[in-house]
């Protein structure tokens, strides 16, 4: 996702080892009273030290990712440091690390570059130091990296004014001379200012956090004492990264992944021709924001930007990453109005983000707006403010503090130094609120347009139908759009679901002409970000979109509110006519047609339009209109993404995209993917002509099925489907609004050559080439050819389903009937006839260009190659859950494995534990978002635990169950209600981040310590890095799917255009850990689309060393490829839930599948006799046995997959099958482990106590894991264990928790309390000599009780955000929670005697939740679409408030809760203002039998 | 339009038309023996389509008809769309709708066909385009204007009818010649009126005529008009000049009274059941003389097991035979008769004796008996089929008044083929050059179709040797797309 840059090692192939991404533990430090402390100091460097388990280790164990310290300038300790040297400081100076090249020359070179930028500005350098440094605390790669380096002092030549600068006009020198000196070093990549500045000074370093006071001796003198300490440790994906890319950086440190970066770099840079200040202009510098390195150092490039142009952190920093503003404007309209004024200027930067900052005046900490990182605060009663990621990474005694708190989604935090006072969220908005009279300028310059209810002009000008009929020709709407795709969307308001992936070729290899929108694959975050949840979450989410001219953000004024606010980029006729017609658009608009000769030639055409483009902006042309549509006949049609990438780039790079707004009036956009592409290019708004002049025809020839039953309202409908599709593929990238979205480039080009991606994609990888402007003239030909002829009959498609004449297919009738024969047969011939049905088709994948070249092979005999028994253990079956598959097939697929000696996968839907230790175990379990029916036992009964990040139908989103597939079986399983959907989030709720992806990692080792952790991703460029740091995070086993895989249900446009092929991420993979030493680490399958011993060959040559296998063997099972598993009614049994299919129509046999399996190890044998090998490990890498053939002269596309085959052979294999050594186990779960053996084993029960600290993660799940496999996971719930910890909890405690585990904790949890818990007892108290007011005071982290299945939680105090999401069975009571309580909760019961933040409930489908809503605003905070809320106190309820009694009567006893106590002796008051909440589904009869069957 | 109900393919059994009751036909009703569905049959039947992935319907259709589409269409009532869409792939669809075997070719592919019951893809095609021409609907060729091209097509049977459509839907003026006096050939005078009656050929005609085709009918090439005059006038020609020359078993005894050729049979019955001039023009110039003598209370013996062969014993049973036998080589699984063929004539009376090879006819003036031996099936040959072999010592007669043979026919090419230099194979199958198979790309320069005079194409049984309507259909279909880039670019 990230850009390259000059800097930085090359590239290996795919992967691009500049593609940096990072994620980490952060926190500051500040004394309100700016009293510096060297005990300050060292307090941040434990606290450092304390995070390191958030942090990244290198292959070679020592060389950390980086951390490091911004203090607030430590005068004494600098002056002292200057005077050694033997230099004098003024009263006024500044102070800074400088990174320098090794060589003297260079370093010189550097040194007098910045002093002569510093004199510019009338400043001089007093003086050099070189700074110790002990390289010993460095590994060898950082070592290897190592910058020399050197402090640099600098202070005012006072004497040229004769006037000292004020502390602004020496800051705004300071940051000149800084980015001068840089912009003129670019040639010198090892140049580096840490930080120079007259308020703070940095130190970072690639270490441990442990050893940066080693790193840099400097940090361990006494003198140095700070008032302010921010620190930061790293986890970045890459292991040779920079030093540079330490953090923090000048002026802040980011938690997180910036998602909408690429967008925000290209604003940033369009923006720097409008925003000035007196002061500043930053044309001067180019880039504006450095757009190498990683996200977090352009976001401290745009605060400093900001910064220098005058504003200051509370107002930049707000700006920049806004919380979600929608639900303000209710609330707070004047808030509301900050926001929406700097937005018609600024986009957010989103993404999971927790930011700590410090700015010379305000130290201060600010979360995005979806809340994605933690962070806990606490205030001391010396008047310590302290916050970090976790808490307990300071040992603050409890009768010390004063306040705890956490920091809600897009809250900030500050300590003003100036003024010596904490200022919390409400505090900040209230400065910004008043900084000027923002509502009323809004009153006076937005203009909003005006909706009918009910919008009559879909088209006010229908197309007869032979120009309908033309139009669809010319724009490739084929039968199968407008019935499968368009219908649906204005049918339904959401897309079309369709089945079993993606089987025709990428759209570069395939004989037909194909939409261009084809060749664009979508971005999806995974790992290293989340996708967010559009479905849950939408309350975060925008399309608003403004137009008109962007303003100078630094010059606040009603004067540059001039725009038109619209709801959606999607427009309607009508809309679009009553803008043309509105001042000031109506004299500025200019239509641009997108129609050419075709002798002028494609490439001309694009650059003439762009000339066009540009003119009119300089002629103050405010809206510029691209448009096909109007074609002549004599032309042919420039396409109009083309167009768009084109315009957009040109107007960036020539400074005038700001001026004006891009609306592109197509007929090529119809379904969400076509929109994202435009607005991801550049375009502001898109009017679909076609689509609504298609809609029309349906709709007034009576056809369409429309929600509303009338033809008025298709466009709306349609319009919403449209919306809905979008707001899913930004929040597949994590990004939450458009504007963030919009020329972001979020994509990767699969089939375009390097000339087109210039012209109109710069920025997007493309790596394998394709059509150049040759090739897509001939298609304009083609489809001009097509539309004029008035008897050339309209497209079939194809693409979706299988037309006889159409696309290619691979899963077409042939290869289905030829495999189905062969494993019915199990003869040779057989196989060879499937074989050759599939190895000889046209080229439909990347691999289908690949040859294997014996050439340099000497071939053996067929004997001696190992046996087919060896082979097979390479296989697995890819997820599939019981739920999509039928109880029969899922277990014949498991039988077939088993008895082959492969794996198969559970999928996502548990497992019945009558299939635990039979020969229908699913070896691979796997652990999805939803995580249905994980328990301790489902998870010690696995060899494999498969951590689903994304799969290859839809990656970036969530599994669905429909209701109609929830049987009582499914129901029990997944602790879930018969006949009611299930939906997985998402985003796995406690995976926003690399680190938490090595916590869960972490976790799931504890509960199984013998089983191998996979974790399963989707190609996309990029996924080599993810590959790298997923390694690091302590992976056995890396699945990379291709787009093509999946079997189950998705939206069709998610099926069809995001992921890419299995080859470019596999080899990306391969190449990303060689060129990290991690190879050896893992083991690396190849997922999507295999059929063939010639597939699973060129897949082990490509680097993989197993191999999953979804849709093949359920074709072995019977399936017939009919695509319609999402209704329930699989006509074969295997998909479907229906009683009589399965009985009569199942006809699936293992043996089947076996014959499958052995039929391709059989194959493969034959190849690597061929290849000379005599194991399949041998070939394991070995690129260099293929070689590209020229399959597509054809079409001439071109095609290069020389990157595939870049980097070394290399040749092992072996441990397919042996698990990996498990991390070595100490602490605090050791000590356990060895205290509890004999009573677990023995069932004995006892009482237990033990200190306890952050870095005690995972507790309770070790021992959970043996429970488990020694009596089930509710086998010793009767003979308890009570285990007693005093301090702070680190991650995950009690996580997984089973039966019989009964822990109590004094003092407080971090994140993930009672994940996944099964069963036992977590009850949580603050100390006892604690003084703050416990029930506001958080005691809990986020994300607890995801997943659980039972048990109980007891806390006294605050939970986080996401507290018992996907709760299915666990009972707890709290104090207060933050965002999104109980989302997708499916079972169990959960008390809230406190305030709830937004979102509560939403996808609440079972169980039950008590509320106390004493603010009385409990209606606006609850998600309305699935729960109803009732009163307690009438009658009927009283089995209710008993029940309400006894858990308030229990939580009270366990916690010693004041407030619970209060409530039991006010009862009578207080019952009136409980809530209880249901889903809207359940009858409260139905809820009282659930609470007497619990009882 | 309703919602489908995706337990339909279930829930509800396949269905077909209602028949003619059985007492009828063996009472010598000629009718149709489907009738039509009703409306809402016809859409519930539709309905039954799971609409799969992979249409094997399709797929198996050798005109790859867009079945699942149109299935949808009917299902939601909108005939007229589902009618353009049949005429899409089919330029003959209600004639395919009825006289295709489906149960071997679409709903022999079906899903459903696997325990279920197949969808009645052929029923719903009869009833679309029935309903919609009755509706007044039909082709709209607004759009193709005249090109001025001027194309003669040979033969006015399936593949000529089929290839003159597409010309003209092409904007190509397409002249057919026949030598006999009705368009359709075999559909006209070989297909009992029990499977296709001949108000739909009428139909279809004036459909034709509708979409500016012209007619010479009662024009023999070579004989009143000279293929010379032929490549002289038009811009190209299309032959689908047929297949009649029947196998010739060489059974001692075949000449013996009583004892007839298939075809002959069939056409004279059928001019005689439409009321047509039973001495009307003879059929391919030898078999005028064929004396058709009374069925009523005969025993007959129908040799052979293909659709002449079912078309054969179903007009025995309607000609008041006394019994009726089809005799076949090999067993019932390897018969290449429509199953739903054999269906209805085992339901009609018929009886089937499997595995036996006739040996000879037995009579002195008219036959009397047929020698027959049992046969068992062989190793499969290199296609695939196996092969009867005879079981020794296995002979017996079986009684029979009247013998029809039904072994199947071979073209014969006519002799000014060869002046005009179009090639034919030894078998008098006229060569041309083949259709790309699937996403293959076409291996040489010839367009699909083209005899090796290139102005000339040909296509259906004359190219294939006696074969299903459908693909004769097929071929003067792509034949007249192969017509139009020859002449149009």
């Amino acid at each position: 996702m990230m850009e390259c840059d000059q800097a930085g090692p090359d590239p290996l192939g795919l992967y691009d080892p500049r593609d940096d991404r990072d994620s980490c533990g952060f926190g500051l430090i500040a004394q309100l009273d700016d009293k510096p402390a060297r005990a300050t100091v060292e307090a941040a460097l434990e606290a450092l030290a304390r995070m390191t388990h958030r942090g990244g280790v290198a292959a070679d164990g020592l060389s950390g990712d980086g951390c490091g310290l911004l203090l607030k300038q430590p005068e004494r300790f600098l002056r002292a440091l200057a005077k050694e040297a033997g230099f004098a400081l003024g009263s006024q100076f500044a102070a800074g690390l400088v990174f320098l090249p090794h060589d003297d020359a260079d370093a010189a070179r550097c040194r007098d570059t910045l002093r002569k930028a510093l004199a510019e500005v009338q400043l001089a350098v007093a003086g050099w130091r070189t700074v110790p440094v002990d390289a010993g605390a460095c590994g060898a790669t950082a070592r290897a990296n190592m910058p020399r380096i050197e402090q640099v002092f600098a202070a005012p030549l006072i004497d040229v004014e004769g006037a000292r600068p004020t502390p602004e006009t020496f800051r705004r020198a300071l940051f000149l001379a800084r980015r001068r000196a840089t912009q003129r070093l670019q040639d010198v990549p090892a140049f580096y200012i840490v930080s120079l500045s007259a308020d703070s000074i940095g130190y970072k370093g690639m270490v441990l956090p442990s050893r940066l006071p080693q790193l840099y001796p400097d940090l361990q003198r006494p003198e140095l004492e700070s008032s302010v300490v921010v620190f930061h440790q790293r986890f970045s994906t890459n292991t040779s990264s920079r030093w540079s890319l330490a953090q923090p950086f000048r002026m802040l440190a980011h938690n997180g992944e910036i998602n909408t970066i690429a967008g925000n770099r290209a604003w940033a840079q369009a923006r720097a021709h409008v925003w000035r200040s007196e002061h500043l202009d930053p044309r001067e510098f180019d880039p504006v924001i450095e757009t190498d390195g990683s996200d977090s150092q352009s976001l401290d490039a745009m605060l400093d930007l900001l910064e220098a142009g005058g504003m200051d952190a509370l107002k930049a920093m707000r700006i920049l990453v806004p919380p979600a503003t929608q639900s303000l404007e209710y609330k707070d309209a004047d808030l509301a109005a900050f926001y929406e004024y700097y937005a018609l200027n600024s986009e957010p930067w989103d993404g999971p983000a927790g930011i700590v900052l410090f700015d010379g005046r305000y130290a201060a900490c600010t979360l995005d707006r979806n809340g994605l990182r933690p962070a806990r605060w606490q205030l001391t009663k010396d008047r310590h403010f302290l916050i970090a990621s976790e808490a307990g990474v300071w040992d603050v005694p409890a009768a010390e503090v004063l306040r705890k708190g956490k920091l809600g989604p897009g809250q900030m935090i500050a300590a003003d130094l100036r003024d010596g006072r904490l200022l919390e969220s409400d505090a900040i908005d209230a400065i910004n609120r008043a900084r000027a009279p923002y509502k009323r300028w809004l009153r006076q310059g937005m203009t909003y347009l005006h909706s009918e209810l009910i919008d009559p002009n879909l088209a006010a000008e229908p197309f007869d139908h032979a120009t309908l009929a033309g139009f669809q020709k010319l724009f490739q709407l084929t039968r199968e759009e407008r019935e499968k795709v368009l219908r649906p969307l204005a049918e339904t308001e959401q897309e079309a679901i369709g089945s079993m992936g993606d089987d025709v070729p990428m759209a570069t290899l395939s004989q037909q002409v194909r939409p261009l929108y084809d060749r664009f694959r979508q971005a999806f975050a995974q790992v290293t970000n989340p996708p967010i949840d559009p479905l849950r979450e939408d309350c975060v989410m925008s399309l608003a979109t403004q137009l008109g001219r962007e303003g100078n953000v630094f010059a606040d004024s009603a004067e540059t509110v001039r725009h038109v606010h619209l709801s959606s980029p999607v427009l309607s006729q009508r809309k679009l006519r009553q803008l043309l017609a509105m001042p000031p658009y109506d004299t500025a608009y200019r239509y641009i047609e997108l129609g050419f000769d075709a002798g002028t030639g494609i490439r001309a055409a694009i650059e003439g339009v762009c000339a066009q483009a540009e003119a009119a902006a300089r002629d103050g042309v405010l809206l510029l209109i691209l448009s096909d549509r109007r074609p002549r006949r004599d032309q042919l049609m420039l396409h109009a993404l083309l167009a768009t990438g084109a315009v957009h780039q040109h107007l960036v790079r020539n400074g005038l995209r700001c001026a004006v707004n891009l609306i592109v009036e197509t007929g090529t956009a119809r379904d969400p993917h076509h929109f994202a592409c435009l607005i991801g290019y550049g375009a502001t708004a898109v009017y679909p002509y076609l689509a609504y002049q298609t809609l029309h025809d349906l709709g007034v020839r009576g056809i369409l099925n429309t929600k509303h039953g009338e033809v008025a309202q298709i466009g709306r409908s349609y319009r919403r489907g449209i919306r809905k599709g979008l707001l899913k593929i930004i929040s597949k990238m994590g990004i939450s609004t458009i504007g963030s979205y919009r020329g972001a480039r979020l994509f990767e080009i699969v089939g375009l050559d390097r000339e087109v991606t210039e012209l109109c994609f710069a920025g997007t990888p493309s790596r394998i080439g394709g059509a150049g402007f040759a090739e897509l003239q001939a298609e304009a030909e083609h489809l001009a050819k097509i539309g004029w002829d008035n008897n050339a009959l309209p497209e079939i498609g194809g693409l979706l389903q299988f037309t006889p004449d159409g696309e290619y297919h691979q899963f077409n009738p042939d290869v289905v009937q030829a495999l189905q024969r062969a494993v019915a047969s199990g003869t040779r011939e057989d196989w060879a006839r499937y074989a050759d049905a599939v190895n000889t088709r046209p080229p439909a994948a990347l691999r289908d260009l690949l040859a294997l070249d014996a050439s340099k092979a000497n071939a053996i005999p067929l004997d001696e190659v190992e046996p087919i028994e060896a082979i097979v253990r390479r296989f697995d079956t890819a997820a599939m859950s019981l739920g999509a598959l039928s109880p029969e097939a899922h277990e014949a697929l498991a039988i077939a494995m088993n008895r082959l000696g492969g794996r198969s996968n559970s999928g996502e839907g548990g497992e019945d534990p009558a299939r635990y230790r039979s020969d229908k175990v699913s070896k691979i379990k796997q652990i999805a978002s939803g995580r249905f029916g994980v328990t301790p036992e489902y998870l010690v009964n696995a060899e494999v635990l498969q951590i689903k990040m994304a799969q290859g139908a839809k990656p970036g989103e969530g599994g669905q169950l429909p209701g109609h597939k929830v049987n009582a079986l499914i129901a029990r399983l997944r602790y879930a209600r018969p006949g009611i959907g299930l939906i997985s989030p998402p985003p796995h709720h406690d995976i926003y981040s690399i680190e938490d992806l090595a916590q869960l990692i972490f976790d799931l080792k504890q509960v199984n310590p013998d089983a191998l952790v996979s974790v399963k991703l989707v190609s996309h460029a990029g996924v080599g890095t993810i590959a790298t740091g997923v390694a690091k995070a302590g992976a056995d086993l890396i699945t990379i799917s291709g787009h093509d895989g999946g079997t189950g249900a998705s939206p069709i446009s998610s099926i069809r255009y995001a992921g890419t092929p299995w080859e470019l991420g596999l080899s990306e993979a391969r190449q990303g850990l060689l060129a990290n030493g991690l190879r050896e680490r893992v083991i690396v399958q190849a997922d999507g689309g295999l059929k063939s011993g010639l597939d699973v060959i060129k897949a082990a040559l490509l680097g993989a060393e197993s191999f999953g296998f979804g849709t093949a063997p359920m074709i072995a099972l019977g399936c017939k490829y009919l695509r319609i598993c999402h209704l329930n009614n699989c006509a074969t049994g295997i998909a479907t839930q229906d009683d009589r299919l399965r009985a009569e129509h199942f006809t699936g046999l293992p043996e089947r599948v076996e014959n499958f399996f052995r039929g391709l190890a059989e194959e493969v044998r034959g190849y690597l006799a061929q290849l000379g090998a005599r194991t399949l490990g041998e070939l394991v890498g070995r690129t260099d046995l293929l070689r590209q053939v020229d399959a597509l002269a054809a079409t001439g596309e071109k095609i290069d997959l020389s990157l595939l085959l870049a980097g070394d052979g290399l040749a092992h294999g072996g441990h397919c099958g042996t698990p990996r050594l498990a991390a070595a186990n100490d602490g605090l779960a050791a000590e356990l482990d060895a205290d509890l053996d004999l009573v677990l084993t023995n069932a004995l029960g006892g009482s237990f106590a033990y200190p306890i600290r952050n870095t005690d993660r995972s507790i309770g799940a070790r021992l959970s894991g043996r429970i488990a496999r020694l009596h089930g996971d509710h086998g010793m719930r009767d003979a308890p264990i009570d285990l007693h910890f005093t301090g702070t909890a680190g991650q995950s405690f009690g996580g997984f928790l089973a039966s019989g585990l009964r822990l109590t904790l004094e003092g407080e949890a971090n994140d993930y309390v009672g994940k996944g818990m099964a069963g036992g007892r977590i009850v949580i108290r603050p100390p006892r000599d604690a003084t703050f007011v416990a029930c506001d005071t958080p005691i809990l982290g986020n994300t607890c009780l995801y997943g659980a299945t039972g048990g109980e939680l007891y806390a006294a105090g605050h939970a986080g955000e996401r507290f018992a999401v996907r709760n299915s069975g666990a009972v707890a009571v709290v104090e207060g929670v933050g965002d999104h309580c109980c989302e997708y909760m499916t079972g169990g019961v959960v008390a809230v005697l406190g305030r709830t933040g937004l979102n509560f409930g939403a996808g609440f489908t079972g169980g039950m939740a008590y509320v106390l809503d004493l603010d009385r605003d409990f209606v606006d905070r609850y998600n309305h679409e699935l729960i109803d809320i009732l009163r307690i106190n009438h009658e009927g309820f009283e089995a209710h408030r008993s029940h309400l009694t006894d858990l308030l009567e229990t939580h009270a006893a366990l916690t010693g809760s004041v407030f619970a106590q209060r409530i039991l002796d006010d009862f009578r008051d207080f019952l009136g203002k409980f809530w209880l909440v249901k889903p809207k589904a359940a009858s409260i009869e139905s809820l009282v039998d659930g609470l007497r069957r619990a009882a | 339009m309703s919602k489908k109900a995706i337990f339909d393919f279930l829930d509800r059994e396949r269905a077909m038309p209602a028949r003619i009751p059985l007492q009828l036909r063996r009472d010598g009703d000629w009718g149709e023996l489907y009738g039509r569905f009703a409306a809402e049959e016809a859409k519930q039947q539709a309905g039954r389509c799971l609409d799969c992935g992979n249409p094997y319907c399709s797929w198996g259709c050798p005109l790859h008809n867009r079945i699942p589409q149109w299935l949808e269409l009917a299902r939601e009532g909108r005939v007229i769309e589902a009618a353009a869409l049949c005429h899409e792939t089919n330029p003959l669809p209600e004639i395919c709708g009825r006289v295709c075997p489906q149960d071997r070719l679409c709903e022999g592919s079906c899903t459903l066909n696997d325990g279920f019951g197949a969808v009645t893809i052929g029923a719903v095609e009869k009833y679309i385009v029935d309903a919609a021409l009755a509706q007044g609907w039909t082709p709209d060729l607004s759009q193709a204007p005249s090109t001025g091209k001027r194309v003669a097509i040979v033969g006015a049977g399936p593949a000529g009818l089929a290839c003159a459509d597409r010309l003209a839907r092409a904007g190509i003026e397409a002249t057919v010649f026949d030598r006999y006096e009705k368009i359709g050939g075999l559909l006209q005078f070989g297909i009992p009126t029990f499977k296709l009656e001949r108000t739909v050929l009428d139909q279809r005609h004036e459909v034709l005529a509708g979409m500016g085709v012209q007619f010479k009918l009662g024009v023999e090439i070579g004989r009143d008009v000279s293929m010379q005059s032929l490549i002289d006038d038009f811009d190209a020609v299309f032959l689908g000049i047929g297949s009649y020359r029947y196998t010739d078993g060489k059974l001692p005894g075949q000449d013996l009274r009583n004892v007839l050729p298939a075809l002959p049979f069939l056409v004279q019955n059928g001019r005689l059941v439409i009321g047509d001039d039973a001495d009307g023009k003879p059929i391919a110039g030898w078999e005028d003389q064929i004396d058709l003598p009374d069925l009523r209370g005969k025993r007959v013996v129908v040799l052979g097991g293909g659709d002449t062969g079912m078309d054969c014993v179903r007009s025995a049973i309607r000609l008041g035979a006394a019994s009726v036998q089809c005799v076949y080589r090999r067993d019932e699984a390897n018969m290449p008769g429509s199953a739903r063929e054999v269906a209805n004539a085992r339901e009609e009376g018929v009886e089937f004796l499997f595995n036996r090879q006739p040996l000879a006819l037995l009579g002195d003036d008219a036959v009397t008996a047929v020698r027959v031996a049992e046969t068992r099936l062989g190793e499969p040959d290199a296609r695939g089929r196996r092969n009867a072999e005879i079981v020794p010592g296995s002979e017996s007669e079986l009684d029979a008044d009247v013998v029809i043979i039904a072994f199947g026919f071979q073209p014969e090419p006519p002799e000014w083929l060869a002046a005009h230099g179009i090639a034919a194979e030894a078998n008098g199958r006229i060569k041309v050059a083949p259709k790309p198979r699937g996403c293959a790309k076409p291996s040489s320069n010839a367009l699909p179709y083209q005899t090796s005079n290139p102005w000339v194409f040909a296509g259906g049984d004359g190219v294939r040797g006696a074969d299903l309507v459908v693909t004769a259909v097929q071929e003067g279909r792509d034949a007249a797309a192969g017509i139009a880039k020859l002449l149009l670019g």
